[in-house]
């Protein structure tokens, strides 16, 4: 190892004076070797830096309740009864009670929001999901999930979520499935 | 060796008697304070604290007439002093903190893209490795303090942090593949 090595860090961290680092700079241009460290070492400070950066982000965001596996597991699981569901129907009598109560029923079990920030959309009246009257041709639900269920933190710009609307036709076979993004109202916890 | 070359000196006058520029302060940072504290193995919740009485102190410290310069390496001084006696009150080791996060489970976070999950816990294995002032000396040098204010936080000659993070650097390349 030559003598300059052990001022390599000190250079990239430019703490030396002027003329040690013109120095180091001439010698830099020379030394094969210390350019290979000094690359070496540039590159360990910025992993240092991402690792610093990630463990407390992570740490910091670890309230969160659910991993995102879980709440798309439950989201799927949601939709699959979604699908099931109508064809237990179709055999019933049309003077059965209107199946958009129990549809809303069914979309309050979907999972949880995990960042309290975002409202679901499920808060506001439910004006699409609960059709006044009940027809039996078709059946329109929609499907609010949270953009964290989908997307890792921070692909998605806060507030944003998404809806499956979906079309049940009698026979009880998804007619339509229409996925959209959506801005909803965003509350800041801090 | 100069270490003088970028001093800092935030106006504290102007955050005794503006809000504005006292949440400029708070806002800038409050966040690199936070980070040094996490990653030296203190709670997200501690740390809170731990900077949160750290502004407070600021604040009387400027009421009773404190020196205005180097704020930033102060504020550092105070919060690593306190998180050390957090630490040492709940009798937890103190610069081998990266215990906690070994198990730690990374979210898809944008920084994966620099740092995939073993690379994270090749560089925490790494870190943790380290005598407990290359850590200090390490991850103030993260946070971007200059050496000088290094040695104002830890009460150390320029020359030792100069000597100290290059030797935890030199340690972290021989065992990290990044």
């Amino acid at each position: 190892m030559c003598d300059f090595s052990d001022k390599l860090v000190a250079w990239l961290d430019r703490e030396l004076s002027m003329d040690e680092a013109s120095n180091m700079e001439r010698h830099l241009w020379v030394c094969s070797e210390c350019r290979t460290r000094v690359d070496a070492y540039r590159k360990i400070s910025v992993a240092v830096d991402a690792y610093c950066d990630a463990a407390s982000s992570t740490s910091m965001r670890r309230v969160v309740p659910l991993p995102a596996l879980t709440v798309i597991g439950a989201a799927a699981a949601v939709l699959t009864l979604f699908l099931l569901r109508p064809y237990t129907h179709v055999e019933k009598p049309l003077a059965i009670p209107p199946p958009a109560v129990s549809s809303q029923a069914i979309v309050r079990e979907a999972p949880p929001s995990p960042i309290k920030q975002v409202h679901r959309r499920h808060s506001a009246p439910p004006a699409h999901s609960a059709p006044a009257q009940w027809l039996p041709s078709e059946q329109a639900v929609q499907i609010a999930i949270p953009a964290e269920a989908l997307l890792p933190p921070g692909a998605a710009p806060e507030g944003v979520n998404f809806v499956a609307d979906l079309s049940i036709a009698s026979d009880g076979s998804a007619q339509r499935l229409r996925f959209e993004s959506q801005l909803v109202a965003v509350e800041r916890s801090r | 060796m100069t270490g003088d070359s970028v001093p800092i000196a935030l106006p504290l006058s102007r955050l005794a008697s503006a809000d504005g520029e006292a949440a400029t302060l708070y806002r800038e940072l409050r966040k690199p304070l936070l980070r040094y504290l996490v990653c030296l193995g203190i709670s997200s919740d501690e740390a809170q604290d731990v900077v949160q009485d750290a502004f407070l102190s600021l604040h009387r410290h400027l009421a009773a007439g404190g020196s205005q310069e180097n704020i930033r390496s102060w504020l550092f001084r105070v919060a690593h002093n306190r998180a050390r006696n957090h630490q040492n009150r709940y009798d937890r080791r103190f610069g081998m903190p990266l215990d906690a996060k070994e198990e730690l489970v990374l979210d898809e976070t944008p920084e994966r893209a620099v740092l995939d999950k073993e690379k994270f816990q090749q560089v925490a294995r790494a870190i943790r490795l380290l005598s407990a002032s290359e850590q200090e000396c390490l991850l103030l040098r993260a946070g971007g303090l200059r050496y000088r204010e290094i040695g104002e936080v830890l009460g150390i000659s320029i020359s030792t942090v100069s000597d100290t993070v290059s030797r935890a650097i030199k340690k972290l390349a021989e065992k990290c593949n990044v």
